[in-house]
């Protein structure tokens, strides 16, 4: 049982940095981004490239840095001309492109995947389940801490104006377009870093862990947790994880059919975001509206 | 040549109905909801539990088509229009998470088979070398039946007049005393309508999965927003694109160009040239085909 509970706790916290990947630009930006497994999914290949070329892990970590950059900067060359809900649309077609692809081409692994990378900590057995919780909880807080050092400094303000107002933000002298480069290059960082984190974990890549309905899942932690509020999208991974691993126990101890697991956690999902946005629709911890500290 | 044609048009037919049900709506709230492909998996699945209920085809068809309108509307009221107070984009999210909970729904009630109408077994039809089912046609003639009905009502009726009035300023609308929830409700209903006669057609040529509204969302996008999202008609423009697109790509020699006799690209990529089309579409002509509307930032 502890064994699981490290599985699920790290897990929560490699959804925990791509839930403050998604609030920098949702939260902070208002950039409405659908195709977020995509930049998650260039952190996952790129550790598999090295894996296949033989390179080192480190050389996978920048595989995955360059191919998120040049993703993330490519949506925001696409959010030039398009309103918020078009360019939803369109990142996440760009994504479902990118899953097809992935899917059908030999040197991906296809469907298949690509298998057999190296565990972190692997040596450390019997404690690297413990090594590696504590290096993703690491990473999870320097993320927060990033992320909150951003969105309190000068540049944060802009991101904030241009998600309120963003004619104002332009009248105002902001270079909107190199505001939401610059934010899609933060976050996409961030979710290679996970990517790499994950794929050096499940020691598995492949194409099932590009679907957008995982997408949704971290939709879902940032408005359960608090849309705009750093430490709230946090607790909202952390809910939604564990909420989502325990489904199963549900179904096992209720009895019911395996039909029931997929269908309950598509309704934790659905149902979250949606009694969140009609009730509760500033999150569990809302925005700290103000200068701050 | 004219399989091909055939094949196209059959496709362009199936995405018509549900793009022009979600462009119209577009146009007067002003938010895509993703949850439209879902009501056309709705409207097919009720129909065939209708039909095995002991109604018969028609009565089936009709019944579920008129259920779907209802729940859009219900869905509209209770949902959306609250969520619209706050945001569009918040509205887009919201459709997204009922589209979501709609497939849990079908995973339960219907599980992963797939389900068909009961049809009786009509003689193929040849028609200039092409092998034709007769539902096929069927399909074919009662989508455009109902493309050309919903053209006369928003071109030729006093409903049509205030849809489109409120669609281009709905303030100045309510102002000249039109009363834009009543219309906005009706044509939610319509659109509802609509993708469930979508959903219905594709039952009619082929079994139905809860799947069918995930494969249908960004062909269906690609095809609304190259119209123009909002300019209802033109959707059609844009279902036959996307459709001849989707053909072209799965039944072209590449071979050529591969430096092979014969290579075709996997039928699997068959979506990649939808979304390819939408995205170059985003980039230099976001407005859509024939819009030319001011950028928003």
């Amino acid at each position: 049982m502890s064994d699981f509970l490290i599985h699920v706790a790290s897990i929560a916290c490699i959804y925990g940095m791509l839930a403050l990947s998604l609030n920098l630009q949702m939260g902070f930006t208002g950039l409405v981004n659908f195709g977020l497994i995509a930049l998650f999914g260039c952190g996952i290949y790129g550790a598999a490239l090295a894996h296949v070329m033989g390179w080192p892990l480190i050389a996978g970590l920048a595989a995955a840095l360059v191919m998120a950059g040049l993703l993330g900067l490519f949506f925001a060359r696409l959010g030039r001309r398009l309103s918020s809900d078009y360019w939803g649309i369109a990142t996440l077609s760009i994504a479902e492109v990118i899953r097809i692809t992935v899917m059908n081409e030999s040197w991906t692994g296809g469907a298949q995947g690509i298998s057999g990378l190296t565990l972190l900590f692997g040596d450390l057995r019997p404690w690297d389940g413990l090594a590696r919780l504590g290096l993703f909880a690491l990473a999870l807080f320097a993320t927060y801490l990033l992320c909150e050092k951003l969105v309190r400094s000068r540049f944060g303000l802009a991101m904030k104006l241009m998600r309120e107002e963003p004619q104002l933000a332009r009248a105002l002298g902001h270079d909107i377009n190199g505001i939401r480069a610059r934010v899609m290059l933060i976050s996409a960082a961030i979710a290679a870093v996970a990517g790499v984190l994950y794929a050096h974990y499940l020691t598995f890549v492949g194409p099932d862990q590009l679907v957008s309905a995982d997408t949704f899942l971290i939709w879902s932690m940032v408005i359960v947790g608090g849309i705009a509020n750093n430490r709230g999208v946090v607790v909202g991974a952390v809910l939604m994880q564990f909420a989502m691993a325990f489904v199963p126990f549900a179904k096992d101890l209720l009895g019911l059919p395996t039909d029931f697991v997929a269908a309950a956690r598509l309704i934790l999902v659905g149902g979250g975001i949606l009694l969140f946005l009609l009730l509760k629709p500033q999150g569990l911890l809302p925005e700290r509206v103000g200068a701050g500290k | 040549m004219f399989q091909f044609f055939s094949d196209a048009l059959l496709r362009a037919a199936d995405l018509a109905l549900i793009a022009v049900a979600l462009s119209a709506v577009y146009s007067l709230i002003r938010f895509p909801n993703v949850a439209l492909v879902q009501y056309a998996v709705v409207g097919a699945f009720l129909a065939i539990s209708l039909q095995s209920a002991g109604l018969g085809l028609v009565a089936a068809a009709a019944l579920s088509t008129l259920a779907v309108g209802a729940l859009a509307v219900l869905f509209n009221l209770a949902i959306f229009e609250r969520l619209l107070k706050v945001e569009s984009s918040i509205a887009l999210i919201g459709s997204l998470a009922l589209s979501m909970i709609l497939s849990a729904v079908f995973l339960l009630v219907y599980g992963p088979t797939a389900y068909r109408l009961q049809l009786p077994v009509l003689a193929p039809i040849r028609l200039m070398g092409v092998r034709l089912t007769t539902w096929q046609l069927w399909t074919l003639g009662l989508s455009v039946v109902v493309l050309a009905l919903f053209a006369l009502l928003l071109l030729r009726t006093r409903l049509g007049a205030e849809m489109r009035a409120v669609a281009t300023n709905a303030p100045l609308a309510a102002a000249t005393g039109i009363e834009t929830r009543r219309v906005t409700n009706i044509v939610v209903f319509l659109s509802g309508m609509m993708a469930a006669i979508g959903g219905i057609t594709l039952a009619l040529r082929g079994s139905v999965s809860i799947d069918m509204g995930t494969n249908l969302l960004l062909p269906v996008f690609a095809a609304a927003i190259l119209g123009g999202l909002g300019n209802a008609l033109s959707a059609i423009v844009g279902a036959i694109v996307i459709a001849l697109a989707e053909t072209v790509i799965t039944n072209t020699n590449l071979g050529p160009l591969m430096g092979e006799a014969v290579w075709f690209l996997p039928a699997s990529y068959a979506p990649v040239a939808s979304f390819a089309i939408l995205v170059l579409f985003l980039l230099f002509r976001p407005r859509g085909l024939f819009v030319s509307e001011v950028t928003r930032v």
